[in-house]
């Protein structure tokens, strides 16, 4: 019976714990692919160094500012789309998939699109808000430091809130539906329902929806890659974006290695503080 | 619950959906839209909003005058070979985390959760590293192997979460009747999980089919680029017209609307699913 | 002064009229049983009392007052569900005194009201516990805690007792009946089972697809049913219907059935509107006895004997029509024994085949 295991584990330790194992090998190492005479163990020279990069320094600040701002819109939005959804009216079918869309579409897609939209020559946003003279003229969203971080998380939360509004709907249908009957009955209106009823049931739904979010956010820098790349200057410079620059910009991959470690552990960091400081473990 | 309050609730309900469903399909109309229009149409000082002419222009010259067929095929095909793997090794991985209470059982699953930590750029130099090495660098079987590092761990997750579903009594009379446990699986659960099996295996491909980190690391020439990468690098590096753009924005998502039009029906289904009643 | 009223009450979702023309009241610590099948609109009618849904058509007073268009937590009213509903994620304390949470009560007098309607269902000890921590008993207890806590003019049960074991449903049934003693609240029961309806009602409503079928104490709708539905819903076993013309002879009112005659000296109803017609006659395995003397009898052959501890249930075949007789412990019948069964005639209950109403 643990046959049937082998074949998919064969494969994920190749695949996966192996490149994984190398790569934290790697962190402690010199390894730059184009002085190969440095090469070598190393020891913490490369955590020593990140230590006193203020690039790593600014890059992790840019990533929590990132992360905790996209996360919070994209709950708040797949909350509100859920609950919307939850009332089932008549046409719920139709916009449900309308929502769930930008979810499916790639980055390569999603990014584009946005830097159509928002375009300093072109983009319909622009033209959008200056003629209620909300702007006074086109603005140039991705060139402008003030700007280019606010744009990247609304595009991130375009492109991520489905992911949330579909795992709250879920939890919302776990709900029995005669705890609002009793509740009603008792004499709470809607938002203590929602509040003191329908939130805390779904402690653990939420938990596993941000903690899983907040990891592809660390982890992956694609838009940022397609839209940025850490400009203007450093104003959308995030870790993922830097290690990754480090790795096939720069060559150097015992630092690309160390600030991944730096990242992965960051992360294991949120994820247990987050399920000990939320009482889900309560349940 | 207080009926008088409810048209007002409606009213409201469906406002917050509208506005939704504008905020996330209309940018993909635009492009849908920018995708048809003549380029002189676009590059314009004043915004064209419903343009008078319409041309597929920037369909034609994308699909001819660019290698974007290539890059198509070359998607399709990670796409096909990596479903096919996750199908191969993860269905009865699915099953046996599904049916058996083995030790260890608790830690490999949560080691998935701990492998879904480990930044992909972590994974993509040694990953780059060993393809390299088995000469599968630049490779469309390669890029395959590759994206199952991340995306087998998600097969056997959801395809245990719909295998967990399945009643465990139809196996039991299968087995009683004298199949072997293998059998019961194939005969029996497959059949009832098949929506999930379908499901899971649409995710799967979509998500392959959008993949763009891996596939920029992991391909260098144009024998096996997939359509993201390749896309991305006619924007920057030779300034694709933006008709083009969108029309090759266009072609891509096409795979997808469809496939997601496929899953659509049975995640909607958990959408429309009237809740607990107590 | 009736604390509860309907008049007229209908419902419909759409097309389907799910409630026609009730009717009905309750005085002041009365307790009204709402009894029927599933689907017979009992739970629907409850949601309307409470205000849950609102009435197509009709009135609803809660205490002389018209409620229809009240929202549920002005109505003074406490429901007790099938599930218990309480709020799983806070403690059996806060979940009996949410209702006056909610109406800004004052801590302290929220907290003593808890205290004694905790002790009253003796669940003081569980106050700290969540929901989830307790038995299906103890989730009961505090349920009707959270009912009974803010001393609403009226109760409402929705099937609290269908989720029990029935040992413990028993017990249960027991404590409700007490605590409407002590309470002298008043309360509307909805159920399935007429056990519960006979044990706790001072009135009982059987309902059969959204029209009360009779509305009466449960004595008289056990002894003098309105019609062959509440004549086969109550009782168990359920009440025999033999097929028969009606005759008469000598004055006295004859049955003539497939296998015999059957005298009904001791007829309660006026039934001289129906000699001559085809009638059924319905009589309750209990009203059947061993015959002893010449008395009205049934003659039949047995079928299965079913020992049920303090009595028997025979099943028997009077002339191709099954009837239960409910005998003593010790019958000594057999398969294939030949038995009279003398009728209680006073005890019996005519009706119109074809309407099913009782003549």
């Amino acid at each position: 019976m643990y046959l049937l295991l082998v074949p998919s584990l064969a494969l994920i330790i190749g695949v996966v714990v192996y490149p994984t194992l190398y790569g934290v090998g790697l962190s402690f190492q010199t390894m730059r692919l184009n002085r190969p005479g440095n090469n070598g163990w190393a020891g913490l020279v490369q955590y020593q160094r990140m230590w006193g990069d203020p690039i790593f320094w600014l890059s992790l600040r840019n990533t929590a500012f990132w992360v905790t701002a996209t996360t919070i819109i994209e709950f708040s939005l797949g909350l509100v789309a859920a609950l919307a959804l939850n009332r089932n009216l008549p046409g719920t079918k139709i916009f449900a998939v309308l929502i769930l869309l930008p979810y499916f579409l790639p980055n390569v897609v999603a990014g584009n699109i946005w830097a159509l939209l928002l375009d300093s020559r072109l983009g319909v946003i622009n033209d959008i808000l200056v003629h209620p003279h909300i702007l006074s003229a086109y603005k140039a969203w991705f060139a402008d430091p003030n700007t280019a971080m606010p744009a990247v998380i609304l595009i991130e939360a375009w492109h991520g809130f489905p992911f949330f509004a579909l795992l709250l709907l879920a939890g919302l249908k776990g709900i029995p539906t005669d705890l609002y009957k009793a509740a009603t009955i008792d004499g709470a209106g809607r938002f203590a329902q929602l509040r003191l009823i329908t939130l805390p049931m779904m402690r653990t739904i939420i938990a596993a929806a941000v903690i899983l979010r907040v990891i592809g956010l660390v982890n992956s820098p694609d838009l940022l890659l397609i839209l940025t790349q850490g400009g203007p200057g450093r104003a959308t410079q995030v870790l993922s974006l830097y290690a990754f620059q480090s790795a096939y910009k720069d060559f150097n991959f015992g630092y690309a290695g160390a600030l991944s470690v730096v990242m992965f552990i960051l992360l294991m960091i949120f994820a247990w503080a987050y399920v000990r400081f939320s009482k889900v473990n309560e349940e | 619950m207080h009926y008088r309050g409810d048209l007002a609730l409606n009213i409201l309900t469906y406002a917050i959906l509208i506005v939704l469903a504008v905020f996330c399909v209309g940018p993909v109309l635009w492009t849908l839209l920018t995708s048809f229009k003549l380029e002189t149409d676009i590059i314009t000082s004043q915004i064209v909003y419903l343009p008078t002419r319409f041309t597929f222009d920037n369909y034609v010259k994308l699909w001819s005058q660019s290698n974007y067929p290539t890059l198509i095929i070359n998607s399709m095909a990670v796409t096909a070979m990596t479903v096919v793997i996750c199908l191969l090794t993860g269905t009865i991985a699915a099953y046996a985390f599904s049916r058996f209470h083995f030790r260890g059982r608790t830690q490999l699953m949560l080691g998935y959760l701990v492998i879904r930590m480990f930044p992909a750029v972590l994974m993509i130099i040694p990953l780059f590293i060993l393809l390299r090495n088995v000469g599968l660098l630049d490779n469309r079987l390669g890029l395959a192997i590759a994206y199952t590092s991340f995306l087998l761990p998600l097969y056997v997750w959801m395809l245990k979460g719909f295998f967990d579903a399945a009643p465990k009594e139809l196996e039991a009379a299968a087995r009683i009747d004298g199949s072997t446990r293998l059998g019961a699986m194939f005969r029996i659960v497959i059949p009832i999980a098949r929506n999930g099996l379908v499901a899971t295996c649409v995710f799967v491909a979509i998500a392959a089919w959008n993949e763009y980190l891996f596939a920029l690391m992991l391909t260098t020439s144009e024998g096996s680029r997939t359509w993201p990468v390749g896309l991305q690098l006619m924007v920057g590096e030779f300034n694709l017209p933006w008709g083009m753009l969108a029309a090759g924005g266009m072609i891509s998502i096409a795979p997808v609307v469809v496939l997601f039009a496929l899953v659509q029906r049975w995640m909607v289904a958990g959408i429309t699913a009237g809740a607990v009643k107590g | 002064m009736a604390t509860l009223s309907l008049n007229g009450v209908r419902k419909s979702f759409g097309a389907l009229e799910v409630l026609s023309n009730v009717d009905l009241e309750l005085d002041d610590g009365g307790f009204l049983v709402l009894l029927g099948p599933s689907g017979c609109g009992k739970s629907t009618l409850l949601s309307i009392i409470a205000g849950l849904e609102p009435a197509s058509g009709g009135d609803v007073m809660i205490g002389e007052r018209r409620v229809n268009d009240v929202h549920p937590k002005d109505r003074n009213i406490a429901m007790v569900f099938q599930s218990y509903a309480l709020y799983p994620t806070m403690p059996v304390e806060r979940n009996i005194g949410f209702g006056l949470e909610m109406r800004k009560v004052a801590k302290p007098e929220r907290d003593e009201a808890v205290q004694r309607a905790a002790q009253l269902l003796q669940v003081e000890h569980l106050l700290a516990r969540k929901p989830g921590q307790l038995s299906g008993g103890q989730r009961q207890r505090v349920a009707m805690g959270r009912a009974i806590v803010r001393d609403p003019d009226l109760f409402l049960f929705d099937e609290p007792l269908s989720n029990l074991d029935a040992k413990l449903r028993v017990e249960m049934r027991t404590e409700i009946k007490r605590l409407h003693e002590r309470l002298k609240t008043t309360i509307v029961y909805v159920t399935h089972d007429q056990v519960e309806a006979m044990t706790l009602g001072t009135k009982v409503a059987v309902m059969k697809e959204g029209i009360i079928q009779q509305l009466a104490d449960p004595q008289t709708i056990y002894e003098k049913p309105a019609n062959t539905f509440v004549a086969g819903f109550i009782g168990s076993p359920a009440m025999n219907f033999l097929s028969g013309t009606l005759d008469v002879e000598g004055g006295t009112a004859v049955l003539d059935h497939a296998a015999g005659r059957l005298p009904l000296p001791r007829l309660e109803q006026d039934v001289s509107a129906a000699f001559g017609k085809p009638v059924l006659l319905g009589v309750r395995p209990e009203s059947l006895h061993p015959a002893r003397d010449d008395g009205p009898s049934l003659s039949g052959v047995v079928d299965v004997v079913e020992p049920t501890g303090p009595d028997t249930h025979v099943l028997l075949d009077v002339g191709g029509q099954p009837v239960t007789a409910r005998l003593g412990p010790r019958t000594g019948l057999a398969h294939g024994d030949s038995i009279a069964l003398a009728v209680d005639t006073s005890a019996i209950s005519l009706f119109d085949p074809q309407s099913g109403l009782r003549l």
